[in-house]
């Protein structure tokens, strides 16, 4: 999965967000260092619907404009809960190798 | 909200729509609205004209929806896409390097074999006007397939007939006389035409396309 792709996902994990509040959640999640553009976000949107992972959410008129509400379906919270624990394992174990390295450096 | 600041965010408006076409039609009529709020609620303040990095990462999400659409397609056919899209791009290789190397080896031929000169030069030409085209068909074909058209595999399979068929009457005239280089380049662009018409009659892809009686 792809870092623009989980963080999407993660942004939706507790409640359903419009596009651009999905844009400033992965900015936060992310601590400012992914800043997600519309055409990355509605490309992975529309992928992430086909898939059955995101559904819509209901729509809205503010100040004139169209904002859409997407939310995690359970199926895309199964993935994304099987990529964290992916991602966790990988992590894990890299710190774990790292450790004597890490001691070795300090020393 | 100031004249000046209102006229700025209607062209980026403007601007912003004019990206957008570059996105499928289906896509636009259910999204543009939604997207358009989102590019502008993300623009600068005063922003009024739509930025190099924004308009390139629009374009190429408009790209990807058109060639690779999410719609439940076929792994089968999204591969063979994807080998005629690189089918296109041996193609526009091939023509590069024709197109570098052209001066040396008239040079070359006009060293060695004065008398055949002309020849190189035919064959050169030829490869010039011939590989416009053949990149055109690739993409054309990719474009097709994707779109599930029956016709398209019809054509995909007669193209693929004639280029094994020019393969060989190719090289039972003149097998001796090319270079290992322009063979497997030839050999390459047989083998992804070969993959690319299997994947679309295996009976995976066999679903996705319509049949053409169904227009009736």
């Amino acid at each position: 999965m792809q870092e623009a792709t989980f963080l999407i996902l993660t942004a939706l994990a507790d409640g359903s967000q419009h596009g651009y509040g999905i844009i400033t959640e992965v900015a936060q999640i992310s601590a400012g260092r992914v800043r997600l553009r519309a055409g990355t976000l509605y490309t992975a949107l529309d992928r992430l619907r086909a898939d059955g992972l995101v559904a819509v959410d209901g729509e809205e008129v503010v100040e004139g404009r169209l904002r859409r509400y997407y939310r995690l379906t359970p199926e895309g919270t199964a993935v994304l809960a099987a990529e964290a624990a992916r991602l966790q394992a990988n992590a894990a174990a890299a710190l774990a190798r790292l450790r004597p390295g890490l001691a070795g450096g300090l020393a | 909200m100031s004249e000046q600041v209102q006229a700025g965010t209607a062209r980026l408006e403007r601007g912003y729509r004019r990206v957008l076409a570059c996105y499928p039609r289906s896509f636009r009529a259910e999204n543009a609205d939604e997207v358009l709020a989102v590019l502008l609620a993300a623009a600068a303040a005063g922003q009024a004209r739509v930025g190099w990095a924004e308009g390139w990462d629009l374009v190429r999400g408009g790209v990807r929806m058109r060639l690779w659409p999410a719609a439940s397609r076929p792994r089968a056919v999204r591969a063979a896409v994807t080998l005629m899209l690189a089918g296109a791009a041996a193609e526009l290789a091939a023509l590069i390097t024709v197109v570098v190397t052209s001066g040396a080896v008239r040079a070359a031929v006009a060293a060695q074999h004065p008398a055949t000169g002309n020849g190189v030069l035919v064959h050169q030409v030829a490869v010039l006007a011939g590989a416009p085209l053949a990149i055109g068909m690739w993409l054309w074909l990719a474009w097709a397939n994707g779109q599930g058209e029956d016709w398209a595999r019809m054509i995909s399979a007669a193209c693929f007939c004639l280029l094994t068929l020019s393969g060989l009457g190719a090289l039972s005239q003149h097998a001796a006389t090319y270079a290992p280089a322009s063979m497997i380049a030839a050999a390459t662009v047989w083998a992804i035409g070969l993959s690319s018409v299997v994947l679309i009659f295996t009976p995976a892809a066999g679903r996705y396309y319509r049949p053409q009686l169904a227009q009736q």
